[in-house]
Order: C-alpha cells, then sequence, then structure tokens
C-alpha cells in the first residue's frame, strides 16, 4: 500500500486534537499471576511418551473395534488381537525366532563385506585421482540400480542360496555408503585438512583421524542409507526367492503365509519385521550417534 | 641448572648472490594431453569406455559362457533389438506411469500429513508415531496384504509404492519445519502471514533442503519397490494380456527365466538409465532452480 498524496494542492488533512484526560484508576492496574499451576491430567499429557503411547493404543482400539464390530473376514483383515497372539505364539513356542535369526545373520554378512568394500574403494580413492574418479562414476551408475533387480542374475552366478542374497547385500549397501563418504570428504574443510598435515600425518592416518571423524556425519547418514536400502533388498529378496535360498528367513515366512492366505501370520511377520527396524534405527543407529557426533557437537 | 645449551656465535658474512636470486617461473604451460586429462569429463567418460572395453576383451578372449555373462556388444544387441521390436520403451511407459501415480498420491497424503503435524500438537504426535512404527518397515514386505486386498493389478503395486513414499518425505518435511529457525519464524508472523499462506510463503522454502532430500530418499524407495515388486509378481500384475506389455522389472524376470541373459543386462541397463535420468537431471534441474540459486546449498 502506498501513501497518496492528498488531492489538491495544499489541502492536508486536518488534525483532529482529542481533549486532555487523567486516568484515575492507574493505580489500581495490577500483574496478576501469569504462572498458573498445571493439573495433574495436564502434567500428564504433556509427557510425550504418554501422548504417543495414547495415539498407539487409540490406533490398535481403533484396528480391534472395526475387526470386531463389523464381523470383518478374518482372511482379509485379522482382528490385532488374533494377530497379536500369533506373533507371541510363532515367537515363543514356533521357528519364527530362527526365522528372524537366518535374515539377520545374512544380512549382517552382507551389510559388513560391504562396509569393508566401501572403505576400501574410499582409500583408494583419496589416495589418487583415478581411484576419484572412478569412484564416482561408479557411484553414479550403480547407486540409482536397485540392488534386488541383480538377484536374478547373482543366482545365477552364485547359486541359489545365500550367497546371492550376500551379493546383492553388498551392491545396496556399497554404492550408498561409498557416495555419502566420499562427498563428506570432499566437504572436509580445507582448515580441518591442513592442521591435519600440519601434524604431520599421512595416509592411513590422515584419514582415520582427520577425514573420518571430520566426515562422520555424512557416513552415519550414509550407512542408515545403506541399513535401510540392505533390510529393503533381503525382505525383498526373501519375499521372491525365498525358499530357494535354503531354509528361509523373515520375507519368506510373510511370503508363506500370504501363499496359504494365513493373514494372522502375515501380520506377525510385519509386526516382527517394524520390531527390528526400531530396534535398529532407534537403538543401535540412535546409540551410536550420542556417542560421537552428538557428543562431539556436529549435530544435534 | 648447569645445563643450559652453549650459545653458538656463528661468523657474520655477507651474501655476495643475492641480486641473482630469481623467482622462476611458477606457473608452467600444461601440454595439450595435461589439458585433456584434467577435464573430468574426458576422465570419466574414459572409465566408462575401459571399462566396456575390459568387459568385451575378457567375454571375448576367455571362453567364458554366454549364460554366464554375455558379451557387452550382445548386450548392445539386445538392448537395441528390445527398444526397436520387444517394445522395452512401453514396457518402461508401463512402470513410470505406475510410478508416477504412486509418488503424486503419496505426495498429497504426505503433504496433508505434514501440514497437520505443523500445525496442532495431536499431529505431530500423530505424525511421529506413525512415522516411527511405519518407516523402518519396507514396503515390498506389504505387498502380498495388498495383493490379497486389492486383488492382482496395479492399485496393490500404488498401494506398495504410497506406503514407501509417505513416510520418508513425511518424516523429512517435519524435521525441515521444526528446524527453520526463529527468526524466519517471526519474520513471517511480523508480516502478517497465517495458515496455509504462512506454510506456503515461509516454511516451505525455509525447509527445501530437507524436504528435496525426503523426496529423494521416496524417490529411491518407490524406484526399488516398483523393480521388486515387477520382479516378484510381475506377471501377475501387469496386465500382459493386450499385447506385450507388463513392466521393466517383468521385462528383466522373464528374460531370465528364460535364459536370455543378454536381454536381462538390457533390461538393468535400462533400470540404471532410467534412474540415472531421474536423479541427474530431474533432481538436479530442481536443485539448480532452487536450492542452489537461493544459496542454501554449496555446488
Amino acid at each position: 500500500m502506498s501513501i497518496k498524496p492528498p488531492a489538491g494542492k495544499g489541502l492536508l488533512p486536518k488534525l483532529v486534537i482529542r481533549p486532555e484526560y487523567e486516568v484515575s484508576d492507574i493505580a489500581q492496574a495490577q500483574i496478576s499471576d501469569v504462572a498458573h499451576k498445571l493439573s495433574l491430567a495436564e502434567r500428564i499429557w504433556n509427557i510425550n511418551g504418554v501422548r504417543k503411547a495414547v495415539i498407539l493404543l487409540a490406533l490398535v482400539a481403533a484396528w480391534q473395534a472395526y475387526t470386531v464390530g463389523f464381523d470383518v473376514e478374518p482372511l482379509m483383515l485379522p482382528s490385532f488381537s488374533i494377530s497379536f497372539m500369533r506373533l507371541y505364539n510363532d515367537l515363543f513356542y514356533s521357528d519364527l525366532i530362527y526365522k528372524v535369526w537366518f535374515s539377520v545373520k545374512v544380512l549382517l554378512i552382507g551389510y559388513s563385506a560391504g562396509l569393508v568394500l566401501a572403505a576400501l574403494l574410499i582409500l583408494w580413492a583419496t589416495a589418487t585421482r583415478f581411484g576419484s574418479d572412478f569412484i564416482a562414476m561408479a557411484t553414479a551408475m550403480f547407486n540409482p540400480l536397485p540392488a534386488i533387480a541383480l538377484l536374478p542374475l547373482a543366482m545365477l552366478w552364485f547359486g541359489l542360496g545365500t550367497a546371492s542374497l550376500v551379493f546383492v547385500l553388498i551392491h545396496s549397501v556399497l554404492w550408498a555408503v561409498a557416495l555419502s563418504t566420499h562427498s563428506g570428504f570432499e566437504n572436509v574443510s580445507p582448515t580441518l585438512r591442513m592442521i591435519g598435515r600440519n601434524y604431520g600425518l599421512r595416509g592411513i592416518f590422515y584419514v582415520l583421524k582427520i577425514l573420518v571423524p571430520a566426515a562422520l556425519p555424512s557416513i552415519l547418514a550414509g550407512m542408515k542409507i545403506g541399513w535401510a536400502f540392505a533390510w529393503r533388498t533381503l525382505i525383498g529378496a526373501e519375499l521372491v526367492f525365498g525358499a530357494s535360498s535354503g531354509s528361509g528367513g523373515l520375507g519368506w515366512y510373510i511370503f508363506e503365509s500370504s501363499q496359504n492366505i494365513d493373514t494372522d501370520a502375515v501380520f506377525a511377520g510385519l509386526f516382527t519385521v517394524i520390531l527390528f527396524g526400531i530396534v535398529v534405527e532407534n537403538v543401535v543407529f540412535r546409540n551410536i550417534e550420542l556417542r560421537t557426533v552428538n557428543r562431539w557437537g556436529m549435530q544435534q | 641448572m648447569k645445563n643450559i645449551p652453549n650459545v653458538l656465535v656463528r661468523s657474520e658474512f655477507e651474501a655476495t648472490e643475492i641480486a641473482k636470486a630469481d623467482i622462476g617461473d611458477v606457473a608452467r604451460k600444461l601440454t595439450l594431453f595435461e589439458r585433456i586429462i584434467g577435464m573430468h569429463s574426458v576422465r570419466k567418460l574414459s572409465i566408462l569406455v575401459l571399462v566396456i572395453v575390459v568387459w568385451e576383451a575378457y567375454t571375448q578372449l576367455s571362453s567364458v559362457s554366454e549364460l554366464i555373462l554375455p558379451k557387452f556388444s550382445a548386450t548392445a544387441q539386445a538392448l537395441y533389438q528390445a527398444v526397436a521390436s520387444e517394445q522395452l520403451l512401453a514396457m518402461v511407459w508401463n512402470s513410470m506411469t505406475v510410478l508416477v501415480t504412486g509418488y503424486a498420491i503419496g505426495l498429497v497424503i504426505a503433504t496433508l500429513l505434514t501440514t497437520a503435524a505443523t500445525m496442532t500438537r495431536f499431529g505431530n504426535d500423530v505424525l511421529s508415531t506413525l512415522t516411527a512404527m511405519l518407516n523402518p518397515l519396507p514396503a515390498i514386505a506389504l505387498l502380498p496384504l495388498a495383493l490379497l486386498w486389492f486383488g492382482l493389478g496395479a492399485d496393490a503395486i500404488i498401494f506398495t509404492l504410497l506406503h514407501s513414499v509417505i513416510w520418508p518425505v513425511a518424516l523429512n518435511a517435519h524435521v525441515g519445519f521444526m528446524s527453520v529457525s526463529e527468526t524466519q519464524r517471526m519474520v513471517g508472523q511480523n508480516y502478517g502471514l497465517k495458515g496455509l499462506v504462512y506454510v506456503g510463503k515461509l516454511l516451505i522454502p525455509a525447509a527445501f533442503p530437507q524436504i528435496l532430500m525426503g523426496l529423494k530418499i521416496g524417490w529411491a524407495y518407490a524406484w526399488r519397490t516398483l523393480i521388486a515388486a515387477e520382479l516378484v509378481f510381475g506377471g501377475s500384475i501387469s496386465d500382459t494380456s493386450e499385447g506385450a506389455s507388463g513392466g521393466l522389472g517383468w521385462f528383466i524376470f522373464s528374460n531370465q527365466m528364460e535364459l536370455q541373459i543378454a536381454h536381462v543386462f538390457a533390461g538393468l541397463f535400462t533400470v540404471i538409465l532410467v534412474g540415472v535420468f531421474v536423479e541427474n537431471v530431474v533432481f538436479n534441474a530442481i536443485e539448480n532452480r532452487t536450492v542452489r540459486r537461493w544459496g542454501m546449498q554449496a555446488q
């Protein structure tokens, strides 16, 4: 909004003069108690955990009420209680826990092999320009390629079994970790680099003592993405070719149950997948972050 | 205090040749070869060519079976043939249609969730509970259920794609909104921005680097989920009745079943090409026009 000049020359707006007056009751003005005590209910409701637990319970209750109230066909959507009982039974009285262990074992082998390979590649890339170009090229090409698409080839090369699963897992971890580590290293500030050189650090010590701690936030981000990809790939691979890779894992449990239209077991499998995912993301990675980047003040 | 080192006194002298001292030419002209090898694109291209040459030479010289590792030339020929006469492009188009549909619906739902989460504390709690639970769940694990609920068809795939897009996008956007600085918020409030305008004009631009990251992760998950879904249930999901359609994942899977390994490689190349196109062309263009132009992100 622009202020318009008064129309016509010399026509200034008229001044309004209001009569003077005195406030007589100003002495009575008083600031009342702004802070008021919260009631017990308000204080409980203010706890984050309580609110989230209530939401979770509400979701479960809605599910249960819907399935029981509307008499939904349990083959389509079993009620929460049935699914939960199935989870309990399969975990403690059946072999679900061994299937989880089978998946986790394969996942750990693939993940650690991928990390080692990524570390080697990165070392090569920091040492030579050719290595750096190579890794930039390879990550640009292989990172957009979903690892699961390689599974048919892997099965051809390594046969049906753990080896092909591990190969696919390595592929899903390696490029994500290498990409973010490489860009993390490149973004380490020149000041930090020069400090390292001033101390005479060279080669592997330079990488370990300067580059790795300085780039740890992006390395951790890469490891988290790599984990997420690996977890998704593993479940997907077991869904596709679970039976062929030996005793079968968690994904195979879900697939087998869905083929048998054992829908409560499918939900039990999904619960297990969620639980394991939460443990890894919120316990394992959270602790690593708390001990390193958060403690060093690089990330809040 | 006995061990004070002796002070060495060196004899004085005058440097006679100081006038001759001369800083040589530090900058030296690069040879043509060095200048060519200094170019990024040349180096990357030559690495690509080198890999292809090694691959071709290895398959030609060692008698590795065509079924284990086809020649590069055979792969390129298979790719050409698939594009020319086997409707590979139509298959890519099928996959992309499903992908874009799922991605777009997922974005809308994620936007609604995030808006609710920024406006009310209850929405915030709902979103954080849901993302904490559902983000670690691989979308592909929901496919068996989706098939049960929606039947065989594109609907089931779109449902799983929704799941793979919504949570990372909503999570990142929400984190981005939360970390918009107090100063910027106050500037917005000072201008009297409220409600949707406040979100659209202030929060979204300020949190755009985070939002973009969520979009990229969502795309990566969706792309992986789609290929996996087509690999698993490709035949049953894609409508293969009208001529040879089906998706890209199905192309790979069916060719692997028929041991057409050169075609499998051709399919993989197509997957890589599409992925590289989306990540390096689409997302890079968005980054260039927004966060880089606004100076929010380094090169």
